[in-house]
C-alpha cells in the first residue's frame, strides 16, 4: 500500500460533499469513493465518517433514505440537498484559493520576501 | 435553522428508531468492508475482525453521532434525572421533609405574591389605565367653601388630602376642562334596599356619571352599558347595570334579567345590562353589586338633593388625560377651574382656594393598597426569612449527604468526569427537589386563592380585583423555585466536588475542618433568622395582649348590636325619630332584654363623628360626638358620674342638652363640675346636664378623647346602631328583635348584626392575624433550625465515631464526650443569636407602627426569643450528644 496522507481537520466534510455530489451513496460507498477519487492517496478513519455524515444531515446539507445496496442489503443512502450543493461550491472555491496561496508561499525562494 | 430544529425534534421523538438505524448503518458498513476483505483473500473470521478493528470504537462514534444531532445534552439530562430520582427515593425521609418545607415556603410566597400582584402591581383592567388621573385637593383650616365632606382623607403636608368634590364643581370642570378628554364622577351607594320579584335584599351599588363606562372602555356582557343619556332626570325610567358576581350570586346568571324592573330604595330602575367578570369600576377594594346613573342619586340616597348643593363635597372624580398634555398643565387648569366653580357659589372671600393635585389613577383608588400594603410587606418578610431558613437547612442536609457520598463522587471524578459534569448532576437533584416542592407550593397557592386578602379584609364584600395565578405569578413561582434550587444546591455541590481524590477514596476518619465551616455558617444563618422571627412574633403577641388588656370603659359582654336605616324607606325628620323611638320602646319591652338603646355608630366600630364644642366666645375643642337615645350609658355599661341621663323629652324643639365624658369635663372646667355650663356647637346653645365615664370610641388603640353625647332627636340622623343588653343567646334574641322591628315597619331590614365582642374582634383583626401568622412562621423556622442543628451534629458524631470511640477507650467520661459534641454547635448558635438580634433590630422598624404598648426594641421579647432559641438548640444537640456517649469503643475502632 502506498503512503497515504491523513485528512486535514475540517476537510472531511468537504470530501464527503464532493463524493455524494457524484451520486447518491451509502456510508461505506462514500468511503470507497473518497479513496478512489483521491487516487487512493487519502486515508480516512472509518468510524469518523459517521459523525460527520450525521452532522451534515443535521445541518440540512445531506438527505438520507433507506435503499438497497449492490449486494442486495438494506443500506442508508445519502443525497446532496441544494444547501449542500451551495456549500460544496463555496468551500471548493475557498479551498482552491487557500491551497493556491499556500502552494505559492511554499514555492518562495530566498530573497523574494 | 428551522430544518435543524425539526431534525432535532425528530431525533428526540423517534429516539428508538434513530438508535436502531444507527446500529444498522454501522453494521452494514462493517459487513460490506468484511466482504471486500474476504474478496481480497482473507478468511471470513479474520475479515470480520479486521473490519471491526478498522472501523474503530463503535460506541464512541455512535456517541459522536448523537452529539452531531444535538442529543447529548438531553441524554445526560435524562440520565441525571433518572439518577437523581433514584438518589432521592433512597433517602425518602430527607426528600419528603425537604419537599414539604419547600411546598409550604413557596406556596406561601406565591400566595402573597399573587395578592400583591393583584392589589399593588397590576393596573386596572380598563382601557389605557396609565392615562387616568384621580383628582385630589388639600383640605386646610381655610377650606371654608365646603360644608359636609364624605370620603376618605389622608394626612398630607399642610392639611389633609381629600378626594371628594361637590357635584356642581364636577359639572363645571367637565364642561370646561381642555386637559381631560373625559371626566367621570362616582360615589358609593353602600346601602340599597333592592327588590326584584318581591324579594328584598341589601345591596352595595355605585352611582356613576353617564360617561363613566365609556371613559373606562367598559363593555357589557349582556345588554348595554350606561350612557350619558341615562344620566338625566328626564329619562323615562332609570337604567341599572348589574355587576357580574351579583348577577351570578343573586340571580343565578339569569339571561332573562334584561328589561326587568328593580325597586331601589324609593325609586325604580330597569336592568339594561350585565357587566363582564372583573369589570368593577375603579376601586380594587370592592366590586359594586350594581351601577346606577348619578341622576338617580336623590332617589337612592336619603337627604335633600345633594347634586345641586355646592357645599356638600362627596363625589370622587377621575379624568383621562389628553395625549400630549403634561400633568402640571392639567393640574394648573383644574385648580383654576375648581376655584372658579367655588367662587360662583361662595362669593365671600372667607376661604382660600384649594391646592389641587393629580394622582395617578391607573391602579385605581389607593385605599385598598394602604390597607393591604403593610400586612403584605410584613408577611413577605416573614416568608422570605422562612424560605432562607429552609434553604440553609436543606443546604446543610445536602452538605452532610454529599460528604457521605464522597466516595461515589471521588470515583466519578477519578474516572474522568469533569467537575462541571458532577456539579450539574448534583444540582439536578436539588432542582428536582425544588421543582416537586414548588409544584406542590403552586398548588397550595391556588387553593389559598384570594384567602390572603380575605383574612385581612374580612369577606363581607367581593374584591374589585381578581386574584388569580396569572402568567406573572407563575413566572414568579418558577423563578423562586429556581433560585431556591440553585441556592441550596450550589454550595454543597461545589463543596462536594472540591476534594482531594486520594484521601477521599481512602475515606479515612480524619475530619476535614473546611467542610465543617460551611455547615456551621448555615447553622448560624438559620439561628439568626429564626431568632428574628421568634422575636417578631413575640412582639405581635404582646401587642395583641396589650390591646385586649386596654380598659374599654364599658362592658362588652352580653351586648348584641345591629343597624337599621329607615331613611332608605323614605323616613324623614320627625317620622324618622318616631320610628327609632317606637322600635326602641318595643325592644326594651322584650322579655329577657335588660335594656336597649342606640347611637349613631356604636362603640369600637371604627367610625366616628367629629365636632367642635366650647363655651361661647372661646375656642372650640375638637370632640368625638355620639348621638344617643336614653339609657345608652346603662345599656353599654358605663357609669353616669354626675347629673342625669337623657330623657325622651330631650327632643326637637326642647332646650339643647349635652352630656360630656370625664376627659371633656376636665378640659372644659378643670377642678369643678361642668353641670349647667352652657356650650356652643354649630350655632345652638347646649346645657351640660351630665358627666359620664371615659370609654374608648372608634378604636382600642386610641387614647380616650374628649367626647360629647347629644340626644339623637336633637340632630339630623340616618341609620342608627342599636345595642341590646340581654343574657339570651343570639339565636333566641335575633328573631324576637326582627319581630319587634317588623311590627313598626316590615320593610326595614336589620343588618350588620353582631355581638359587641365580635365588633371589637374586627377592630383587632390585623393584630390577631399578625400574631397568628408570624408565630406560625416562627415555629416553623424554629423547628427547621432545630432539625438543622440536630442533623449537623448527628452527622459529625457519625463521622467522628472512631475518634470518639478511641477517646472513650482511653477513659474519656460521658460529660467530656457530650462537651466534645456540643462544642461544635455553641459557636455557630451563639453567633447566630447575635446576628439574629441585629436582624430583628433592623427589621423592627418595619413593624413599629403595628405595635401597641411595646416597641420593636422590647428587651424582654428579645430575651425570650434568645431563651427559646437556646432551648431549641440544646434539645437538638441532646440526642446526638447522648448517642456519642453510647458509642462502643471496640465497634467504633473496627470501623476504620
Amino acid at each position: 500500500m502506498s503512503e497515504r496522507a491523513s485528512v486535514l481537520p475540517g476537510t472531511l466534510e468537504l470530501l464527503i460533499l464532493k463524493a455524494v455530489s457524484l451520486g447518491p451513496e451509502h456510508g461505506y460507498g462514500i468511503l470507497l469513493r473518497i479513496e478512489s477519487i483521491s487516487g487512493q492517496a487519502l486515508s480516512i478513519e472509518q468510524g469518523a465518517l459517521y459523525p460527520a455524515l450525521y452532522r451534515l444531515e443535521h445541518e440540512g446539507r445531506l438527505e438520507s433514505d433507506w435503499g438497497v445496496s449492490d449486494n442486495n442489503r438494506r443500506a442508508k443512502f445519502y443525497t446532496l440537498t441544494p444547501a449542500g450543493r451551495r456549500q460544496l461550491r463555496d468551500e471548493t472555491q475557498s479551498w482552491e484559493t487557500f491551497a493556491a496561496a499556500v502552494a505559492t508561499a511554499l514555492k518562495a525562494q530566498p530573497g523574494e520576501a | 435553522m428551522l430544518a435543524r430544529v425539526g431534525h432535532w425534534l425528530r431525533g428526540v421523538l423517534r429516539r428508538r428508531r434513530l438508535e436502531r438505524e444507527m446500529t444498522e448503518e454501522i453494521a452494514f458498513h462493517i459487513a460490506a468492508r468484511a466482504e471486500e476483505l474476504r474478496r481480497r483473500g482473507l478468511a471470513a473470521h479474520d475479515a470480520l475482525r479486521l473490519a471491526r478493528i478498522e472501523f474503530g470504537a463503535v460506541e464512541r462514534y455512535k456517541e459522536e453521532c448523537r452529539e452531531s444531532l444535538g442529543l447529548r445534552l438531553l441524554d445526560e439530562l435524562r440520565a441525571d434525572l433518572r439518577f437523581a430520582v433514584r438518589q432521592l427515593l433512597r433517602a425518602r425521609a430527607f426528600s419528603l421533609a425537604t419537599i414539604a418545607i419547600l411546598a409550604v415556603a413557596i406556596g406561601a410566597g406565591t400566595a402573597l405574591f399573587s395578592t400583591a400582584d393583584a392589589v399593588l402591581l397590576r393596573l386596572l383592567p380598563v382601557e389605557r389605565p396609565q392615562e387616568l388621573r384621580r383628582l385630589a385637593w388639600v383640605d386646610t383650616e381655610r377650606s371654608r367653601f365646603r360644608g359636609s365632606y364624605q370620603g376618605s382623607m389622608h394626612a398630607w403636608p399642610g392639611g389633609r388630602l381629600a378626594t371628594s368634590f361637590a357635584y356642581p364643581v364636577y359639572e363645571h370642570l367637565r364642561g370646561r376642562s381642555a386637559s381631560f378628554s373625559e371626566l367621570v364622577t362616582f360615589s358609593e351607594a353602600s346601602q340599597l334596599n333592592l327588590s326584584l320579584d318581591g324579594h328584598a335584599r341589601l345591596a352595595r351599588g355605585q352611582l356613576v356619571s353617564g360617561n363613566f363606562m365609556r371613559a373606562l372602555g367598559t363593555e357589557a356582557l349582556l345588554g348595554r352599558v350606561l350612557s350619558p343619556e341615562d344620566d338625566s332626570r328626564k329619562a323615562l325610567a332609570y337604567a341599572a347595570v348589574l355587576g357580574h358576581s351579583f348577577w351570578q350570586r343573586e340571580l343565578g346568571g339569569d339571561q332573562g334579567v334584561l328589561g326587568r324592573t328593580l325597586r331601589v330604595n324609593r325609586g325604580t330602575a330597569v336592568v339594561v345590562g350585565v357587566l363582564p367578570r372583573g369589570a368593577c369600576g375603579v376601586d380594587p377594594a370592592w366590586c359594586p353589586d350594581l351601577m346606577l346613573p348619578m341622576a338617580m342619586q336623590p332617589v337612592v340616597d336619603a337627604g335633600p338633593d345633594v347634586l345641586a348643593n355646592p357645599r356638600r363635597w362627596g363625589f370622587q372624580v377621575m379624568g383621562r388625560l389628553r395625549p400630549g398634555v403634561s400633568d402640571e398643565a392639567a393640574r394648573a387648569e383644574t385648580e383654576h377651574l375648581v376655584t372658579e366653580a367655588i367662587r360662583a357659589a361662595e362669593p365671600a372671600e372667607a376661604w382660600d382656594p384649594p391646592r389641587v393635585l393629580l394622582l395617578p389613577g391607573g391602579h385605581g383608588l389607593q385605599d385598598l393598597r394602604s390597607d393591604l400594603e403593610m400586612p403584605l410587606r410584613v408577611l413577605a418578610a416573614a416568608v422570605a426569612a422562612v424560605l432562607l431558613v429552609a434553604c440553609a437547612n436543606i443546604a446543610g442536609l445536602l452538605l452532610a449527604r454529599a460528604s457521605e457520598r464522597r466516595r461515589e463522587i471521588a470515583a466519578r471524578l477519578a474516572l474522568g468526569a469533569s467537575r462541571f459534569r458532577v456539579v450539574r448532576q448534583l444540582l439536578t437533584e436539588s432542582l428536582l427537589l425544588a421543582a416537586v416542592g414548588g409544584a406542590l407550593g403552586v398548588l397550595l397557592a391556588y387553593l389559598v386563592g384570594d384567602g390572603v386578602s380575605r383574612i385581612f379584609l374580612g369577606d363581607e364584600r367581593p374584591l374589585g380585583v381578581e386574584i388569580a395565578l396569572g402568567a406573572r405569578v407563575l413566572a414568579f413561582a418558577f423563578a423562586l423555585l429556581g433560585l431556591v434550587g440553585v441556592g441550596f444546591g450550589m454550595l454543597p455541590a461545589l463543596r462536594a466536588t472540591r476534594l482531594d481524590l486520594l484521601s477521599s477514596l481512602r475515606a479515612t476518619g480524619t475530619a476535614e475542618r473546611t467542610s465543617l465551616v460551611a455547615g456551621k455558617v448555615l447553622i448560624g444563618l438559620q439561628v439568626a433568622l429564626s431568632l428574628a422571627l421568634v422575636a417578631g412574633s413575640l412582639l405581635f403577641v404582646r401587642t395583641l395582649v396589650n390591646l385586649h388588656a386596654q380598659a374599654l370603659g364599658f362592658r362588652p359582654e352580653n351586648l348584641l348590636v345591629f343597624q337599621l336605616d329607615p331613611t332608605l324607606n323614605g323616613y324623614r325628620e320627625s317620622r324618622l325619630f318616631d320610628f327609632h323611638e317606637q322600635v326602641l320602646q318595643r325592644l326594651q319591652a322584650l322579655p329577657g332584654v335588660r335594656s336597649a338603646s342606640m347611637s349613631r355608630w356604636g362603640l369600637l366600630a371604627g367610625s366616628r363623628t367629629r365636632d367642635g364644642l366650647g363655651p361661647p366666645g372661646a375656642d372650640r375643642l375638637g370632640v368625638d360626638v355620639h348621638y344617643v337615645a336614653p339609657r345608652f350609658f346603662e345599656t353599654l355599661g358605663f357609669p353616669l358620674l354626675a347629673g342625669r341621663d337623657f330623657a325622651w323629652s330631650d327632643r326637637e324643639g326642647a332646650a339643647g342638652v349635652v352630656i360630656v365624658n370625664e376627659t371633656l369635663a376636665r378640659r372644659l372646667s378643670p377642678g369643678q363640675s361642668p353641670l349647667g355650663q352652657m356650650l356652643v356647637a354649630e350655632d345652638a346653645p347646649l346645657a351640660v346636664v351630665g358627666v359620664v365615664g371615659d370609654t374608648k370610641f372608634a378604636s382600642i388603640r386610641e387614647p380616650v378623647r374628649p367626647t360629647a353625647y347629644y340626644p339623637f332627636r336633637q340632630s339630623r340622623q340616618r341609620s342608627m346602631t342599636y345595642a341590646v343588653r340581654s343574657e339570651l343567646t343570639r339565636s333566641a334574641l335575633v328573631p324576637a328583635i326582627e319581630r319587634a322591628v317588623r311590627e313598626v315597619d316590615p320593610n326595614v331590614p336589620l343588618y350588620a348584626i353582631a355581638t359587641q365582642q365580635q365588633r371589637i374582634g374586627e377592630t383587632t383583626r390585623n393584630e390577631r392575624l399578625f400574631a397568628l401568622l408570624v408565630s406560625g412562621f416562627a415555629v416553623l423556622a424554629l423547628a427547621l433550625a432545630g432539625v438543622g442543628v440536630y442533623g449537623t451534629l448527628a452527622y459529625q458524631v457519625s463521622r467522628r465515631t472512631p475518634e470518639i470511640g478511641l477517646r472513650i477507650a482511653l477513659g474519656a467520661r460521658g460529660n467530656h464526650v457530650v462537651r466534645l459534641v456540643v462544642r461544635e454547635a455553641t459557636l455557630p448558635v451563639g453567633l447566630g443569636v447575635a446576628a439574629g438580634i441585629a436582624v430583628a433590630f433592623a427589621a423592627g422598624r418595619l413593624v413599629e407602627s403595628l405595635l401597641f404598648g411595646t416597641t420593636s426594641r422590647d428587651p424582654s421579647a428579645f430575651a425570650a426569643a434568645c431563651v427559646a432559641l437556646a432551648l431549641c438548640a440544646a434539645l437538638a444537640a441532646a440526642l446526638p450528644a447522648w448517642q456519642a456517649t453510647r458509642i462502643a469503643p471496640m465497634r467504633a475502632l473496627r470501623q476504620d
